[in-house]
């Protein structure tokens, strides 16, 4: 087991690196604008620019300057400096962290609280109106971008612009350590929008998982021990159904903390998505690779924490 | 001297001219606005934190560096330069660190200028400002590390700048602690002295900044020591960066302990301005239009402009003489580097419609040359009426001389038949990106290919408009404002084929016309506010005249505030409004 | 979703219909006859059909509906301030700021979303197929070097790594030396780079238990070589699953077009596309409604009219499965 773990730690550390070359390859190959003009705020005489360029590095050569990256990182935990606003990558991060993590946790709440009991009773009345309710709901969920749903929740409650003025609206989303009521209402909507898509899905998979269980074997043997139907859905069947839907959960978690941009568009939510999404509108490198990195980080962490559970009930899958 | 647009382009815009501007001042040539008239502040009350949102962040706070119209306003009420504007009056020059008015010599090639006693750094520097202050504040604009955007274009004439590098320079003598004496190679002085009011000239102290600047690039701008009224919270070492500043998140200003209301005519009634930064602009302007104690920063979005001015006149602000807007067209490459073409496309766009999908006529006036109302020369240019020239005479476009002028540059269906895809490069957000959609229309219109892009204003500049060799054909959302009012910051750089670089090239166009170039060098060197109005007045009609590039708009820009916020708006700098003179009701 | 009589599980009703009357039919008649009685994804698929001609004859149906092109700024549709119209006699959806149609770009922008969706999803599959074919029949070094770096894509927050891409060959001339150029082209890249590696994974755990069975080690132990045995073995068991997964990918294609228009790194303006609509109606939505609704709606139809297909052809080509 210990083995196990091992090889899978090692090898999300080399996924982490190769990460960050894909990331390095992709944006200074591909690159979008000059960050030592960001930095020379357009002085126009090219004498200073190459000196800009000479202190950034970027007239080394891209394995120079991909090498400084990698070992600034190892050796001293530094992601370097943003090329836009000068401050360290790390503390724009930890600045960000907060309201990806307030946004990410409020919405799998809410998604595993409606996505089981929708799952589990539209399975087990399939044909009956509340299954052809949830269904339609999840299809509609699954079939809209969030971005629209956003959109028009605000249309609708937003309170400055909303119809029926219920819950703040785009932009006021403040710290939770700064106003935990304001914090929490300008969350709420974010919360119901982000976790529409996954509620969706997830009720839609455990449906279909919790149909085929219960015509399985087991089951049926655990209704003929004389079991309640509560106990037979709830306590056998369901534990059957719903481990696929934890790996995928596990997997969408770690994706979410690596910042959900249209939602934190839509709602003005300082998150890393955003972030993200601005540095690499302005080019602004560091940022870009150390967003990038930290949400790949939350990735590879989910799946390994997969792995392992997985591996920890079934023993056949250490051998991979 | 700068590209225009209040946040998405920078400008440092700076009105000089200490006679003859005062007609021009705040009361403008218009009809958009009985808005809000500029308020001066005096009388206000004491006390109250302003709040000011913010789409953009601030791009730099060292005065060495600032060069965007939102810094500006924010260094306006923490340093002092030699020289400043009060908000609304962009006429006068009015001594700040100095006292009295600019001494010229004779022969126009010494400048002597007095510093007031009794200013000091804010803390931890905490000591009395002196000409050595400023002298190294200068100095250190030629110093890599910092980079200054116009110290080479100002300062250049002083002795010794020419190989200035950050170190001493010879011609900025300090016979004592409180006198200042610029020695020049050219008779440039009073020219000089307009440009003072530019933050470089803003002290800077040496035995504090001096390792900073050693680094690569300088770190002061995380630093910064204030000398005005407002300061930066910071750390013990003076550190700004994390304690009053958080990039892309606030920035606050609180008073300055060691700044001194007699050594000032800043009356500074707030006690706090807080920056919220980074939140959408529809978001941030619904929040200021409703709120209390909230000034809103950005360009409010044509709705809002409407709203406020039918329902609250008295909160919004339509600020005079904030630039020229215009569109560029690449006279180096084919297909405009015929003269007919371009004067076709000059004479298809609706410019009307133009102004309109910004916020219709309140928000400025149709654009007919360069010079715009407030600098000088505007009036002997043409005024709003234009030059003359047949292909800028109606503002909503006339597609049958567009047509004629494509006949005469060979096209006999009056459309384009060529083969070039015309590269258009336009500003992302609207209305910005509408305008720049617009400009497209009217290419395809005339039978072009057209290839739009919209992208962020970083890299319109950085990687297109401002870089020759990426060959793109039209730029419609560039724009220039002054530095200060005399004509030449406004026509120089932007127009003459000396200023062509290969990166970060301000001559869009890549205009380089001979006679025009000859003018503006003769023009750099005339004497005399009349004199030099008539000079460039006459450059900017040569200009003008081979449509390089299409004015289309003066901007009126539009500021908006709070209802409870006494806003006194900075003539001098779009409008923005003042910290050290704006207070609550 | 069939809709069953009463008494009857759902895998009952459907061995009656398939094995009514006795005769025997191949799977694809089964296929068929399942889809046919399947109301649901019969509508869908009526609509698909409808938006896919919309789509071809997009200026046909602006013409027929007396609206004007989807470019043409009508600056009368605009008050004084700039303040678009909204939903009248002359223009059913609204004009946006610029006072073009909304209407007519609507039916243009399916052009952009079924195109980018269909050949994208076309392209994903294309790939994904290759890559887990080799991976699950060679097996060995091969399998993991793909497997490792579909590992490895799929570690990267792939919304991301689109935009980056999207945003950088969106400019100038492109990327890939000029052969991805800006506009349409890029997007489909983009799209393919984000969605293949699902595909892969699923055919090469079919390609992984398919070569074991019965089948395939007959034709190997006749002496069949490799290529005999994927073309003629392999891939067409393959058929269905890959159908069913691609029309589960292609909504999720034509929303991804959509967010990085709605980004603003998808097909550039004046092109219509509905997520840049929606982007560009975020600023005046709460009194423009009509800019922000429509290109939605019409966004939510399309997507929800392939899930519900996609179901469809699920349930019609799994003969297991009563969902």
């Amino acid at each position: 087991m210990a083995a196990y773990v091992l090889r899978r730690v090692l090898w999300g550390v080399v996924l982490l690196a190769l990460v960050s070359l894909l990331t390095f390859v992709v944006f200074y190959v591909l690159p979008s604008a000059d960050p030592a003009q960001l930095r020379a705020g357009r002085n126009a005489d090219p004498g200073t620019l190459a000196q800009i360029r000479e202190n950034l590095g970027l007239d080394r050569s891209l394995t120079a300057q991909y090498w400084t990256f990698l070992t600034h990182l190892v050796l001293h935990a530094d992601l370097g400096f943003s090329y836009f606003s000068g401050a360290s990558v790390g503390s724009l991060l930890v600045d960000r962290l907060p309201a990806t993590i307030s946004l990410t946790l409020g919405a799998v709440v809410i998604w595993v609280l409606v996505a089981v009991p929708l799952g589990v009773v539209s399975a087990v009345r399939r044909g009956t109106w509340v299954d052809k309710l949830t269904t339609t709901g999840a299809l509609l969920g699954i079939s809209a971008p969030v971005y629209w749903l956003g959109l028009v929740a605000l249309y609708l409650f937003a309170d400055d612009i909303g119809k029926l003025p219920l819950l703040p609206g785009a932009g006021a989303y403040v710290p939770l350590t700064e106003d935990p009521w304001q914090w929490f209402t300008s969350l709420i909507l974010p919360w119901l929008v982000l976790s529409s898509t996954f509620t969706a899905v997830y009720a839609r998979l455990l449906r279909g998982n919790m149909i085929e269980v219960l015509s399985e074997d087991y089951v049926r043997t655990a209704r003929a021990k004389g079991l309640s139907e509560r106990r037979v859905v709830w306590n056998h069947a369901l534990r059957g159904a719903v481990t696929p839907l934890v790996t995928l959960a596990g997997l969408d978690i770690g994706l979410l903390l690596g910042g959900a941009v249209l939602t934190e568009t839509v709602f003005g939510i300082p998150g890393i998505g955003r972030l993200n999404y601005e540095a690499i509108v302005h080019s602004d490198y560091p940022v870009i690779q150390g967003t990038v990195l930290f949400a790949a980080c939350f990735v590879i962490v989910a799946n390994i924490v997969v792995d392992v559970a997985y591996a920890y009930i079934d023993p056949r899958v250490r051998e991979q | 001297m700068r590209r225009s647009a209040k946040r998405a382009l920078p400008l440092p815009m700076l009105i000089v001219t200490a006679l003859l501007l005062s007609a021009c001042g705040s009361s403008s040539n218009n009809g958009g606005g009985s808005a809000a008239t500029a308020d001066d502040g005096a009388g206000g009350h004491r006390g109250g934190t302003l709040t000011v949102l913010t789409s953009q962040d601030i791009a730099s706070l060292d005065p060495g560096i600032t060069y965007q119209s939102l810094d500006l306003n924010v260094l306006a009420s923490t340093v002092r330069t030699l020289y400043t504007y009060a908000p609304t009056d962009a006429a006068t020059l009015v001594p700040d660190l100095a006292v009295g008015p600019p001494q010229v010599s004779g022969d126009g090639k010494t400048l002597t200028v007095r510093i007031r006693r009794g200013v000091s750094f804010g803390p931890p520097v905490n000591r009395e400002v002196t000409a050595s202050d400023v002298k190294y504040a200068i100095e250190r604009g030629f110093n890599p590390n910092v980079a200054n955007a116009y110290a080479s274009t100002y300062y250049g004439d002083v002795v010794g700048a020419d190989r200035a590098d950050g170190g001493p320079i010879a011609g900025i003598e300090i016979p004592d602690d409180h006198t200042l004496v610029f020695r020049l190679t050219r008779p440039t002085a009073s020219l000089l002295a307009q440009s003072t009011v530019l933050p470089l000239s803003a002290p800077v102290p040496p035995e504090y900044a001096k390792p900073l600047d050693a680094k690569a690039p300088s770190q002061y701008a995380s630093h910064l020591i204030s000398s005005g009224p407002y300061m930066i919270p910071a750390d013990s070492d003076g550190k700004v960066l994390g304690e009053g500043y958080a990039p892309g998140r606030s920035l606050t200003l609180v008073r300055n302990p060691n700044w001194r209301a007699a050594t000032d005519h800043r009356p500074a009634y707030v006690d706090e301005v807080v920056f919220r930064i980074g939140g959408s602009p529809t978001v941030y302007g619904r929040q200021a239009f409703a709120g209390r104690g909230l000034v809103l920063a950005d360009p409010p979005t044509p709705a809002l402009v409407k709203k406020a001015y039918q329902e609250a006149r008295d909160q919004i602000f339509f600020s005079p003489g904030a630039g020229t807007r215009y569109a560029a067209l690449n006279t180096a490459i084919p297909p405009f580097d015929d003269a007919n073409v371009r004067k076709a496309v000059a004479a298809a766009l609706d410019r009307e419609q133009m102004r309109r999908v910004r916020g219709g006529a309140v928000i400025g006036d149709i654009a007919s040359h360069f010079l715009y109302p407030g600098v000088q020369g505007f009036e002997e240019a043409g005024g709003l009426e234009g030059t003359g020239v047949d292909f800028l005479v109606h503002p909503e476009g006339d597609r049958a001389l567009a047509a004629r002028y494509m006949k005469a540059a060979g096209y006999p269906d009056g459309r384009y038949t060529g083969d070039e895809t015309i590269q258009v490069v336009g500003l992302a957000g609207a209305p910005d990106s509408n305008d720049a959609q617009i400009f497209d229309q009217t290419l395809k219109d005339l039978g072009f290919k057209t290839n739009l892009k919209i992208v962020g204003s970083d890299v319109m500049y950085g990687r297109f408009c401002g870089v020759p060799r990426a060959r793109v054909h039209a730029c419609p959302n560039v724009g220039w404002i002054r530095d200060f009012a005399d004509p030449q910051t406004v026509l120089n750089l932007p127009f003459n084929g000396n200023y062509i670089f290969p990166e970060n090239n301000p001559n869009w166009p890549q205009l380089n016309d001979p006679a025009i170039n000859r003018a503006m060098a003769r023009g750099e060197l005339v004497v005399g506010e009349q004199a030099r109005a008539r000079a460039w007045a006459q450059i900017d009609r040569m200009v003008t005249a081979t449509a390089a590039a299409i004015p289309w708009l003066y901007d009126r820009q539009p500021n908006l505030f709070a209802a409870d916020v006494r806003c006194v708006p900075e003539l001098w700098n779009q409008g923005h409004c003042d910290f050290a003179y704006t207070s609550l009701k | 979703m069939s809709v069953g009589a009463p008494g009857l599980l759902a895998h009952e009703e459907r061995y009656e219909r398939d094995f009514a009357g006795g005769v025997a039919r191949s799977p694809w008649q089964l296929f068929w006859r399942r889809l046919r009685a399947d109301r649901v994804a019969l509508a869908a698929l009526t609509v698909i059909v409808a938006l896919i001609l919309v789509a071809l004859l997009a200026p046909l149906v602006v013409k027929l509906a007396g609206a004007p092109g989807p470019n043409v700024q009508d600056r009368n549709a605009t008050d004084m301030f700039g303040t678009p119209l909204g939903p009248n006699g002359a223009h059913w959806f609204g004009v946006d700021p610029l006072g073009r149609d909304v209407f007519s770009r609507t039916i243009y922008g399916a052009r952009i979303a079924l195109l980018v969706g269909i050949v994208g999803t076309g392209v994903a599959v294309l790939v994904g197929v290759t890559v887990g074919l080799l991976a699950g029949y060679y097996r060995g070094w091969v399998d993991t070097l793909l497997s490792r770096f579909v590992d490895v894509v799929l570690s990267f927050p792939v919304l991301l790594l689109g935009i980056g891409i999207a945003s950088a060959c969106s400019l100038g001339s492109g990327c890939v030396g000029g052969a991805v150029s800006p506009g349409v082209r890029t997007v489909i890249l983009v799209v393919v780079l984000v969605t293949w590696t699902s595909i892969a994974r699923v055919v090469r755990g079919q390609v992984l238990s398919l070569r074991e069975r019965e089948f395939v080690v007959a034709a190997r132990s006749l002496g069949a070589s490799n290529r005999r045995i994927v073309t003629r073995e392999i891939l067409p068991n393959l058929t269905a699953p890959v159908i069913v997964y691609s029309s589960l990918l292609l909504p999720q294609t034509i929303l991804l077009e959509a967010a990085l228009s709605f980004l603003g790194v998808g097909v550039s303006p004046p092109t219509a596309s509905w997520g840049w609509m929606i982007a560009d109606a975020s600023d005046t939505f709460d009194t423009q409604w009509w800019y922000m609704v429509f290109p939605g709606a019409a966004l939510l139809l399309t997507v929800l009219a392939f899930n519900l297909l996609g179901d469809g052809l699920r349930d019609a080509l799994d003969p297991r499965a009563d969902r």
